[in-house]
């Protein structure tokens, strides 16, 4: 018997590496996606440009700090529209239909077999448009330290991780309510904020964005993580949101998964 | 339904005549079938309402930025304004008809559609407008959030200025679905063509007026967006409501984009269904 996280991780791979060969097939409309990654991606920096062509500030944020927050809230995009919508999406799908039948009788864990069947690939350019604006600011910003970098990419993670648990939660709501599939157009308009640094809403918004939808956490901390303007209890607040969201969106799939009881029994 | 009725008989001959008289009469059933239709997934009506509120995502970034001053002549009201009337005219001219037709053309569910005696693009244009009551509804409770965060954004346009805003409106509804309908048509010709919907998004978001006023554009830019179609299914209405546009040369810009883009879109539709007919779907 293999120890039990490795045969967790070769599993992931392993249903990762499917996915990737499923969706590489259409390799005409993967290369047309490029045009609109880039597109996404300008419109995703352009108002910021606008905005500081005529003031120099915006609540403490620079031009380039504030692109910063932009880089990685395409990174997050790029999370959430090459994994985690594919996946959750499909469990509704499933739900609605009965194929999450034929999941639930592989011999994984039910949740890693949910969120990592699918990949879109497309989400590609938003990562490498994430990265070029993220790195061109720091090249003017100057290099972080090496600790901030560190303790960025944590963030990043910890944020990925809290909001991945938020879709998780909404896309459990299926199980009880079977028409829910807008409710992803709903979190994706909400997750918009995450965009622009979180100190340019007001007090409610902001911890509402630290909280309830994380996104402030996966977009907003890091780039503050690497301008060292990040205090200990914010840190902490981060990774214990993380933590939170994983164990109640966890506990939440399987009290689902116990209830459902298949729409072809 | 039996169909020896013969009034229906008679409605339903041909030539152009007839075809215009039974759309009329059958027109205010087809609303009332499609808000039915709508009042059956009501709260999947509220979610579509409520994600379109990137505009207050925008209004905050500006109002942030505006603290210290105006910004390109808007303060902080001007922006609140400008982003209100931004969040009405998007809720009132929004359409769905680009994914419907893009799914219904590949998966061949356009074809039992063609069989009724109504062609699909007026029934979705009859789906649209009955949905507006709902989009009017939701609309109340986010304009009144606003009203009561910031209670001088609210005014009284003069009774000219409100009709150029209702025609204004009207073209940018018909426009909106029209620019749509094209989109979703090019899925006769491509099998994937929501990309092409994706990459004109991006570029409308920008240039409608959407993200960003476009008086706040470098100044040689202004003049020249305005013309583009982008800004007549969005910017021009908020702009011809606030002031800030002459609204008879806007107008006619608009109206003069539905009437081409509508004949483009007739165009298409008859090149296209030809060709969806060759595949035998």
């Amino acid at each position: 018997m293999r120890w039990w996280p490795r045969m967790h991780m070769e599993a992931v791979w392993a249903l990762v590496r499917a996915a990737l060969l499923t969706a590489m097939q259409y390799r005409a409309s993967f290369i047309a996606e490029f045009l609109v990654g880039a597109l996404s991606a300008a419109g995703v920096a352009a108002p910021l440009f606008l905005v500081y062509a005529r003031v120099p500030e915006i609540q403490g944020w620079t031009l380039d700090q504030a692109l910063l927050v932009t880089g990685f809230f395409l990174l997050y995009n790029a999370f959430v529209s090459g994994i985690v919508e594919p996946n959750l999406g499909s469990i509704v799908e499933g739900v609605r239909t009965g194929a999450l039948d034929y999941l639930l009788l592989r011999p994984v864990d039910a949740q890693l077999v949910l969120s990592f069947s699918r990949v879109a690939p497309t989400a590609i350019w938003e990562l490498l448009a994430g990265i070029v604006v993220v790195v061109g600011a720091l090249m003017r910003l100057g290099a972080p330290t090496v600790a901030d970098t560190a303790l960025a990419a944590g963030l990043l993670m910890a944020g990925l991780a809290s909001t991945y648990g938020l879709w998780l939660l909404v896309v459990c709501t299926s199980f009880w309510f079977v028409r829910v599939d807008n409710l992803r157009f709903l979190l994706s308009a909400v997750t918009d904020a995450g965009r622009w640094p979180v100190s340019v809403y007001g007090r409610g918004l902001r911890i509402a964005l630290t909280t309830v939808v994380p996104v402030a956490l996966v977009s907003s901390y890091p780039a503050m993580a690497l301008l060292h303007r990040l205090d200990a209890s914010l840190v902490l607040g981060a990774f214990a949101t993380a933590g939170g969201m994983l164990v109640v969106s966890r506990g939440v799939l399987r009290l689902a998964l116990s209830r459902y009881a298949s729409a072809s029994s | 339904m039996s169909a020896g009725a013969p009034e229906e008989r008679v409605w339903l001959g041909s030539g152009p005549g007839a075809r215009v008289t039974h759309l009329i009469r059958a027109w205010p059933a087809v609303l009332r079938v499609a808000f039915a239709g709508l009042v059956a997934y009501r709260a999947e009506m509220v979610i579509w309402v409520l994600s379109a509120t990137l505009p207050l995502v925008m209004l905050s970034l500006w109002n942030a930025a505006s603290t210290g001053g105006p910004v390109g002549g808007y303060d902080q009201l001007a922006f609140t304004r400008y982003f209100a009337v931004n969040l009405v005219v998007r809720q009132l001219t929004g359409s769905w008809i680009v994914w419907e037709l893009n799914w219904a053309i590949r998966k061949g569910e356009l074809s039992p559609k063609l069989l009724r005696p109504m062609n699909p693009l007026v029934y979705n244009f009859a789906e649209t407008l009955s949905a507006l009551p709902f989009r009017a509804g939701v609309l109340l409770p986010l304009v009144g959030a606003l009203a009561w965060w910031r209670p001088e954004v609210l005014f009284l346009p003069s009774p000219t200025v409100f009709f150029a805003f209702v025609a204004s409106v009207l073209a940018s509804f018909i426009l909106a679905w029209t620019v749509q309908a094209l989109f979703g048509m090019l899925a006769f010709w491509f099998e994937q063509s929501m990309g092409f919907w994706s990459a004109w998004f991006a570029i409308w978001s920008l240039l409608a007026g959407y993200f960003v006023p476009l008086d706040l554009f470098p100044a040689w830019a202004v003049a020249g967006t305005r013309l583009l179609p982008f800004y007549s299914t969005l910017g021009a209405p908020i702009d011809v409501l606030l002031g800030k546009v002459d609204p008879a040369s806007t107008l006619a810009t608009q109206w003069g984009w539905v009437v081409a883009l509508s004949a483009l879109a007739a165009l298409t539709w008859r090149t296209g269904i030809r060709r969806y007919g060759a595949v035998g779907a």
